[in-house]
C-alpha cells in the first residue's frame, strides 16, 4: 500500500491516492486524492486522472485521510524517568501512531514551572523526529498547589496553557488568581478535578467491586465537586478553562450546564473512560489502576453520549508512563497511569464500530477540537495548509500488545483488546513518520 | 483650574469638619486646598508660625510610617501647633483597648486636630464619630489617603501647569492601594484622563464599572501618558500569591526605560514611596531628576498638609 521513498525523508510530491478525505474544519467528506508538496498540502480534491503528479504514491483505498491528530494530554517521562521513555522515544512513538502534535503535562522532574524549562524542552524536541511538541506550564511552583508559578514568563516562552498534576488545586482563592492571571495572558487553564479529601487514599471508584475487593473507593462526585467549583470561578473570572480527563456522568451534566450558559469551557476524556468500567479491575490487575479511576458503567455510557453531543470536545490519550516495579505491587500500593499515545487513535475509532459515532465527530475530537481548546492552528486539509496528516485503515483487525509498542512504556489497560483500525500513514510538516 | 472665589491668601474653606477622603469632596474645596498648599510652598518655611499657635495636633499612627508622620509633624510645627506623636508600639491598643475607647480617652485631653493612620479601612470615620477634634485621614487600610492625592495633584500642577486633559496612568497594586483610590477621585474630578495599569489579579474589574479604564498590559496602559504614577507593591504579595514572583512582576509591570518609551515624550514619573527598586521601578528611572517627581512629591507633602491642618482648624460647625 505504501510506496514511499523511505522513513523520515522529506518527499517533494507525495500523492495520497483514492482515500476517503474527511476534514471537519472544511466540512469535507469525499473520496479523492491529496497531494503533499514539501511541507504543505498542494492539492485536495477528486481523483487525479494522471498518476505522474507525484514521485511517491500511497494507495489509500479503504483508508481515512484526516487532519493530523493532536494528543493534548500526555505526561512525558523526560526529564526525570527518561530511562522509561525519552522525549525522543515519545515523539517518535506518537508520530508512528498517527499523532502529529502532542502537548506535554508539567509533572516531570524537575517540574516544568519556568521559562527556562519550557525553552530547554522545546529546544530538545526541535531536534527530535516525530510529533510536534507543545508544553503546558505548571500552574503552581513545583506543582505545590500553593504558590502561583511564573505563568507570564512561561507564556512568553511558548507554553500553550497551564496545568496541574494529579492533585487538584484545593485553595479556591489560589485557583481564582490563577484563572484571573491566565485570562490576562489569554491562555487556558487545564485542571484535573478531584476533591483531595474525598479522594484521599482512594484505590478505585467507590462501587460494589471496590467493596468486594476490599479497596478504598472514591465517589464519582469527588471529580464533580471540584469541577463545579471551577466552573463557578470561570463564570467569575472569564478564564478559558479545560476540564481534563472527565470520567463521570455528573461531571458531564455540570459541563453541559456551563456550556449552555456560554462559558468558555472545553473538556477531554480518554479511551479508558468510554471503553472500560471499574469491573475491569476485578482481579486486582494494576494496569487498570488509573487516575481518575475507571468508573461505573452508567458513567461510561454518559461519557460516550457527551462525546456524541459535543459536551466533551476532545479525546486525548492521558499517556502516563509508569515503571514496571511501581505496578508490580498490591493494587492499593501501585502507581496510577498507563501508556496511551500508541493506542489513542484505534481506540477512539472503535467508537465508530461500537457506539455508532460518526467518523467526522471522532476526527473532530482528535484534531480540530484540541487545537481549538489550546489555540493551536486549526488543522485543515486544504491547499496551502501545513501537511500534518493522519491516514488510518478502518478494516484491519488486530489485538493490542504492549510488547509491540515502540516506547518502553508498555503497560496498558487495553492489553489483548481487539481493535479494527490501523495507522498506515502519518505526515508531520510533510515528513512521513510511520515505519 | 483657577476657580472664582479661590483666594490662596486665606485658609481653604471646607464644608465638613474632617478630611476623611477625596470621594465626595466638592471640587472648589479640593482646588482651594491645592492653591493654598501651593502658596505655602512658595513662601519661606517660618512665615506661618502663628496660624495654629494655640492648637494641639495629635498624630496617631496605628501603622508604621516615616514620611507621612514626619510630614504631618513638620506641617503642624511650621504652623506653630503643639504636636504629640503616638505610635502603635507605645499605645494602649496593644493592651486590648478598642479604637472607640482610645478615641474617648484622647478626646478627654481636648486636642484640636487628630491625624490618624490606621490599617483598617474606615477607622478614621469611626474615630471622628467619637471625638470633638477635627480628624484628618493620613491613610486608612485600602480606602483613602487624601493628603497624598492632594500633594500629587499639587506636584503635577506645579510641574506641568495643569491637570485637566492630562493622561495619567496609575500602575501597580490597585486593589490594595488607598493612594490609587484617592487619586482616582481627585485627578478625575480635576479633569485628568486617569487609567489603571495592573496585573489582572491586582485590579478589580469593578474599577472599570466605576469609569476608570483598566489595562493589564503595561505598554498599552502607559501609551501616550504624560504622568506615570507607580505604586508600591508589598513584596509578600508577589511570592506566588497575587503575582508569581518579583522577577515576573518586574518583567511585565516594572517601569524601565524600555516600557517608558511608550509613554508621552517627556513623561514624568511619580511614586508615593517607599519604593521597591527593581520590582516596580528601575532605579535608573527613579533617580533621573529630569523624569522623576518623587522627591518633589515628598517636598510638597509638608505644604499640602499645612493647608489641610489649617483648613480643618478653621472649620466651625
Amino acid at each position: 500500500m505504501l510506496r514511499s521513498s523511505g522513513w523520515g525523508k522529506t518527499l517533494n510530491r507525495t500523492l495520497l491516492k483514492n482515500g476517503r478525505i474527511i476534514c471537519p474544519s472544511e466540512n469535507l467528506d469525499i473520496i479523492g486524492d491529496l497531494i503533499i508538496e514539501k511541507d504543505k498540502i498542494a492539492y485536495v480534491g477528486k481523483e487525479q486522472p494522471q498518476s505522474n503528479v507525484a514521485d511517491t504514491i500511497i494507495e489509500c483505498n479503504g483508508c481515512i485521510i484526516m487532519p493530523g491528530a493532536i494528543d493534548m494530554r500526555v505526561q512525558s517521562a523526560d526529564p526525570g524517568t527518561e530511562h522509561l521513555e525519552s522525549l525522543s522515544d515519545l515523539l517518535s512513538a506518537a508520530g508512528n501512531a498517527g499523532i502529529t502534535q502532542l502537548v506535554s503535562l508539567p509533572a516531570t522532574s524537575p517540574v516544568v514551572d519556568s521559562a527556562v524549562m519550557i525553552d530547554s524542552l522545546r529546544l530538545r524536541a526541535s531536534g527530535c523526529k516525530g510529533a510536534l511538541f507543545h508544553l503546558y506550564g505548571a500552574m503552581t511552583q513545583a506543582l505545590d498547589n500553593k504558590n502561583m508559578a511564573e505563568l507570564g514568563m512561561m507564556a512568553k516562552a511558548g507554553a500553550v496553557g497551564f496545568a496541574n498534576s494529579l492533585k487538584s488545586v484545593e485553595d479556591s482563592l489560589l485557583m481564582r488568581r490563577i484563572m484571573t492571571y491566565s485570562k490576562m495572558l489569554n491562555k487556558p487553564v487545564i485542571h484535573h478535578c478531584a476533591d483531595p479529601y474525598l479522594s484521599n487514599e482512594a484505590d478505585m471508584n467507590e462501587s460494589e467491586t471496590a467493596i468486594r475487593l476490599g479497596l478504598h473507593g472514591v465517589p464519582s462526585i469527588a471529580e464533580t465537586i471540584i469541577l463545579e467549583r471551577d466552573l463557578n470561578l470561570v463564570a467569575l473570572t472569564g478564564c478559558r478553562y479545560h476540564a481534563a480527563h472527565v470520567s463521570t456522568a455528573s461531571s458531564v451534566e455540570a459541563l453541559r450546564r456551563a456550556k449552555n450558559k456560554g462559558l468558555q469551557v472545553t473538556a477531554d476524556t480518554s479511551p479508558a473512560y468510554f471503553l472500560l468500567n471499574d469491573k475491569a479491575a476485578g482481579d486486582y490487575d494494576t494496569a487498570f489502576r488509573l487516575d481518575p479511576p475507571l468508573r461505573d458503567e452508567k458513567d461510561r455510557l454518559a461519557i460516550i453520549e457527551a462525546i456524541k453531543d459535543g459536551t466533551i470536545d476532545v479525546i486525548a490519550s492521558d499517556h502516563h508512563p509508569i515503571e514496571m516495579d511501581k505496578k508490580m505491587l498490591p493494587f492499593g500500593q501501585a502507581a496510577s497511569g498507563a501508556a496511551g499515545v500508541e493506542t489513542l487513535l484505534p481506540l477512539a475509532f472503535s467508537l465508530y464500530f461500537t457506539s455508532d459515532m460518526s467518523l467526522s465527530k471522532i476526527i473532530n475530537a482528535l484534531s480540530v477540537a484540541p487545537a481549538k481548546a489550546i489555540s493551536l492552528t486549526i488543522p485543515r486539509l486544504a491547499k496551502g495548509e501545513q501537511a500534518n496528516i493522519t491516514i488510518i485503515n478502518l478494516s484491519s483487525s488486530s489485538v493490542i500488545r504492549g510488547a509491540n509498542f515502540i516506547s518502553q512504556s508498555q503497560i496498558t489497560p487495553f492489553e489483548h483488546y481487539l481493535i479494527d483500525s490501523k495507522i498506515v500513514g502519518c505526515f508531520v510538516n510533510g515528513v512521513s513518520m510511520t515505519n | 483650574m483657577h476657580i472664582e472665589n479661590i483666594n490662596p491668601l486665606a485658609a481653604a474653606k471646607l464644608s465638613k469638619k474632617h478630611i476623611l477622603g477625596i470621594e465626595g469632596m466638592p471640587i472648589p474645596e479640593i482646588t482651594s486646598l491645592i492653591e493654598r498648599a501651593n502658596y505655602f510652598a512658595e513662601k519661606p518655611k517660618d512665615t506661618f508660625s502663628d496660624i495654629l499657635a494655640d492648637h494641639t495636633v495629635l498624630n496617631i499612627f496605628f501603622e508604621n510610617s516615616t514620611r507621612t508622620k514626619v510630614s504631618f509633624e513638620l506641617a503642624a510645627k511650621r504652623l506653630g501647633a503643639s504636636v504629640v506623636n503616638i505610635s502603635i508600639s507605645g499605645s494602649s491598643v496593644k493592651k486590648g483597648e478598642t479604637l472607640i475607647d482610645t478615641a474617648t480617652t484622647l478626646n478627654a485631653m481636648q486636642p484640636d486636630i487628630l491625624v490618624i493612620r490606621h490599617h483598617s479601612s474606615g477607622a478614621p470615620l469611626l474615630l471622628s464619630q467619637h471625638v470633638d477634634a477635627a480628624v484628618i485621614n493620613a491613610g486608612d487600610g485600602r480606602h483613602e489617603h487624601p493628603t497624598q492625592a492632594l500633594l500629587d495633584a499639587l506636584t503635577i500642577k506645579r510641574s506641568l501647569g495643569r491637570i485637566a486633559g492630562l493622561k495619567i496612568a496609575i500602575c501597580g497594586d490597585i486593589n490594595n492601594s488607598r493612594v490609587a483610590r484617592s487619586n482616582m477621585y481627585l485627578l478625575s474630578a480635576l479633569g485628568a484622563d486617569v487609567r489603571f495599569v495592573s496585573p489582572s489579579t491586582l485590579v478589580s474589574p469593578f474599577f472599570s464599572d466605576m469609569g476608570i479604564p483598566v489595562y493589564t498590559n503595561m505598554e498599552q496602559g502607559i501609551a501616550g501618558c504624560e504622568i506615570v504614577m507607580i505604586l508600591r507593591l508589598q513584596t509578600e504579595r508577589m511570592e506566588g500569591k497575587e503575582a508569581p514572583s518579583q522577577h515576573e512582576y518586574f518583567q511585565l509591570f516594572g517601569l524601565d526605560s524600555c516600557k517608558l518609551q511608550k509613554a508621552a515624550r517627556n513623561a514624568l514619573i511619580m511614586h508615593p514611596g517607599p519604593m521597591n527598586r527593581g520590582v516596580e521601578i528601575d532605579s535608573k528611572i527613579a533617580d533621573d531628576n529630569n523624569k522623576s517627581l518623587i522627591r518633589t512629591q515628598v517636598e510638597l507633602g509638608v505644604a499640602t498638609r499645612m493647608a489641610c491642618l489649617e483648613a480643618v482648624a478653621g472649620v466651625k460647625l
